[in-house]
């Protein structure tokens, strides 16, 4: 029991920690905001990735005017995180007030937000198994079903239903982009000589269906579809940190 | 003593002079007609001992159109002779043909064959029909660089002689590539009996350029003995001399792209009819004929305001002759639009004329908007301007150290992407239910003895019966009786859920109640009379036939 009580007790104290404020919280709340862009990167690249350094990755970079990397760094906040409050409230105000543009979650990707991929998968996994196992185990020991296997069963097919729209709408969420370049046309056809249609700008996020040709056919909050060339998007679904797009690739 | 002297220095002599190399040749026949098959014999004859020659058949160069092919030497150990036989057929040319003079290498010295000759005349009575022979098949013609030219070697058999097998092809083309394309086919029925090699040949310069092709076949005469298997080798020659020039620039239209032949343009495929505007198909354009389809440059297809064109990849075909150019198409409009032409231009060169092919445009129906549709916008530019409430938004106050106990993970990649994580879920699932599977067929097995015992019960009649049978041949009376009321005590316990020992004759009645009960009673007593006694002398035997019956009876019985 003492064990069992030390476990919890370290599991629950980094939460309750009240931590006094690093240099990057001290640069953002001083205004230097690329300060905090510096430390805050190094901090995700030294001690891991969470939704809140994420999160606050992209308020410095939105202060900054760089609209397409905090739009990355809020969806991927979202990714770890579907309600951190942080990452929601820079998505809201860059809806609202700064001229960016998102896909309307569909109703299975709003029940999908609910948890994180990954933990609607273990869900899924952890409900089979047990379905799984109550079925094999009274087989396997030559004995009848109890009550409590019955309701087992009952409980764990029903939490395997509730997890298939879960998993079909993190699907759907993993397949985004966000504009990352200034003034990105969307072409007719993925050429470099296509046709531009209309435009789409910085942080602006897309729904991404299928690449071809160096593109990848996209579509945009308001329906319309078209290419993009590969460069000018960022997969929601990727590294911690932004892609450097301006970093040329290695001789 | 002037006498003495002269023997002993004409003995001196003798002894100092230097033997020479005896060398002779025969041909068989001496005279031949033209084609006609024939053999050259050369007989060796020195003062050491010679054995075998080496490098003969370089050494050897027979004329033009002659095939001369060594079947063999004969040696003898310990001999200063030697024989070499040659098959060979004769040229086509009628004359007098020299087989210049040449070397035989032996180990310990080289012998030099003087030039033989071959007479070929016309006057010689010879039935070319009753030999087999090999014929060239080829285009005697210009032939054009780029050109696929398909040959072939026919290997037809004689009234006399049948060919059987072919090898050693060997092939000298200058300024052609040569492939083989198949070997030792079976002639087609109307030649006749006989083999055909096909090749293809490609002219890859211009100018006249020599093409040999040599090669041996295996014949089988009709008689055959002891001594005389009847299969010999029979070599074969070609020589021609191939001209060849550039497809001609008088009237080659601007889209000829290599195309050399007669070829058909099969028609167009789409990958799909109902595209929407931007999204691409494919489209191939099949073309089949006789020519040179892998030399074929894809014809270049250009985009306009109704279709963009991608960089093609295509694919192959050589079993079916045909050739599939592949583009990808994206529709730029919507409505009914026809596939860009594919066009292109062939060279025929028995016509020596230059013909054109279109593929037939199909008709698509595109759906989706037109790209230049512009929203217009209807604004009253004299109307008061609406104040619009700015929404409360802002950015909320960082919080980088805050954590969640559930939400920690990193988004670069789900656990449904993770190496092993769906096989190894796989893996386990397979286990699971191979192991309920497994626990189910015992467990019903358990709980169904009978099935088991009727099993063995099966097994041992089975086993009776043929001890049974065996004893019968044996003529061994009692042990055919003990067989079969074993195997009959067997049965009926297994049905009556008892010992087998305990099984009696009323027992076999209810088992089997049309059985006959006097039999049974015989048998019983056969096999069971020295029981609790020594046994009295046997009774009659019974119906042996009718006892095996009965107990073929009781193993049918579900």
């Amino acid at each position: 029991m003492k064990t069992f009580a030390l476990l919890l007790l370290c599991w629950l104290a980094p939460l309750a920690a009240a931590d006094a404020p690093g240099a990057a919280e001290t640069a953002y709340a001083k205004g230097d905001y690329a300060g905090a862009v510096e430390l805050w990167s190094k901090e995700i690249r030294a001690e891991g990735v969470t939704a809140a350094r994420l999160a606050a990755l992209g308020n410095a970079e939105w202060r900054l005017g760089r609209k397409g990397r905090a739009m990355v760094c809020w969806e991927r906040a979202l990714l770890i995180d579907p309600r951190d409050p942080v990452a929601n409230a820079g998505i809201k105000h860059g809806l609202d007030a700064g001229g960016v543009d998102r896909p309307k979650p569909t109703a299975v990707e709003e029940y999908a937000a609910f948890l994180t991929a990954d933990l609607w998968l273990l869900l899924a996994v952890a409900s089979f198994w047990t379905a799984v196992l109550c079925v094999a185990v009274p087989r396997l020991r030559g004995r009848a079903a109890s009550e409590g296997n019955q309701w087992t069963r009952v409980v764990a097919l029903t939490l395997l239903a509730l997890c298939f729209p879960g998993l079909w709408g993190s699907r759907s969420l993993d397949a985004r982009a966000v504009i990352r370049k200034p003034e990105v046309s969307l072409r007719l056809t993925p050429t470099q000589l296509g046709e531009p249609m209309s435009g789409v700008s910085e942080g602006d996020v897309v729904r991404t269906e299928r690449p071809l040709n160096g593109h990848m056919r996209v579509r945009t909050a308001d329906g319309k579809t078209g290419w993009v060339r590969a460069g000018e998007i960022e997969a929601v679904r990727g590294p911690g940190l932004p892609a450097d797009l301006d970093q040329k690739a290695a001789p | 003593m002037r006498r003495l002297l002269s023997l002993c220095v004409v003995l001196c002599l003798g002894l100092l002079a230097r033997a020479e190399d005896r060398v002779s040749w025969e041909i068989t026949p001496r005279v031949t007609a033209p084609g006609q098959p024939f053999r050259l014999q050369i007989m060796v004859e020195s003062d050491i001992v010679l054995g075998a020659a080496q490098f003969i058949s370089r050494e050897i160069k027979p004329p033009r159109g002659m095939a001369l092919r060594l079947s063999g030497q004969l040696i003898r150990p310990d001999s200063n002779e030697a024989t070499f036989n040659f098959s060979g057929v004769a040229p086509e040319q009628l004359g007098e043909h020299v087989i210049p003079s040449f070397n035989l290498r032996f180990a310990r010295k080289v012998v030099l064959v003087p030039e033989i000759r071959l007479r070929v005349s016309d006057q010689v009575t010879y039935r070319r029909e009753a030999q087999a022979r090999a014929e060239l098949v080829l285009p005697d013609r210009v032939f054009y660089v780029g050109e696929l030219i398909r040959g072939a070697i026919r290997m037809r058999g004689g009234e006399n002689e049948a060919v059987v097998a072919s090898y050693g092809l060997e092939s000298l083309a200058e300024g052609f590539s040569m492939a083989v394309t198949a070997e030792r086919q079976a002639l087609p029925d109307e030649l006749g009996q006989g083999l055909q090699t096909t090749f293809d040949l490609t002219p890859i310069r211009e100018g006249a350029g020599e093409f040999s092709l040599n090669g041996i076949m295996l014949v089988q005469s009709g008689e055959t003995g002891v001594f005389n298997q009847g299969g010999r080798d029979r070599p074969f020659a070609f020589r021609r001399r191939l001209t060849v020039a550039h497809v001609p620039e008088r009237g080659r239209p601007p889209e000829w792209n290599g195309a050399i032949g007669r070829f058909v343009a099969e028609g167009l495929q789409i990958s799909k009819d109902k595209p929407e505007v931007g999204e691409p198909i494919r489209l191939r354009a099949i073309l089949t004929g006789d020519g040179n389809l892998d030399r074929i440059l894809p014809p270049e297809l250009k985009g306009d305001e109704t279709w963009d064109v991608l960089p093609a990849t295509e694919r192959r075909r050589h079993a079916e002759d045909q050739r599939m150019f592949v583009y990808t198409l994206v529709p730029r409009l919507p409505g009914k639009l026809r596939t860009p032409a594919v066009r292109l231009a062939a060279f025929d060169p028995a016509t020596k004329t230059f013909s054109r092919l279109e593929f037939k445009p199909l008709e698509i129906t595109v759906t989706g908007n037109a790209p230049a549709q512009v929203d217009l916008v209807t604004a009253d530019p004299a109307a008061p301007v609406a104040a619009q409430p700015k929404p409360a938004t802002g950015l909320a106050t960082p919080e980088p150290n805050r954590s969640s106990p559930f939400f920690r993970g990193s988004p670069e990649g789900s656990l449904g992407d993770a190496a092993g994580f769906w096989s190894a879920n796989a893996t386990v699932l397979g286990l699971v239910v191979a192991a309920t599977t497994v626990t189910g067929i015992l467990g019903y097995l358990a709980a169904h003895p009978e099935i088991r015992r009727r099993r063995r019960a099966r097994a041992l009649m089975r086993a009776a019966l043929a001890e049974a049978e065996a004893c019968r041949r044996r003529g061994d009376a009692r042990g055919f009786a003990v067989a079969v009321v074993r195997g009959l005590q067997a049965g009926v316990a297994a049905r009556l859920d008892a010992e087998d020992q305990a099984m009696t004759q009323s027992d076999v009645e209810r088992v089997l109640p049309d059985a006959d009960r006097a039999r049974l009673d015989g048998l019983f007593l056969r096999a069971q009379a020295d029981r609790f006694a020594p046994a009295p002398p046997l009774a009659a035997a019974g119906d042996a036939d009718a006892d095996l019956a009965l107990l073929r009876r009781l193993l049918a019985t579900r």
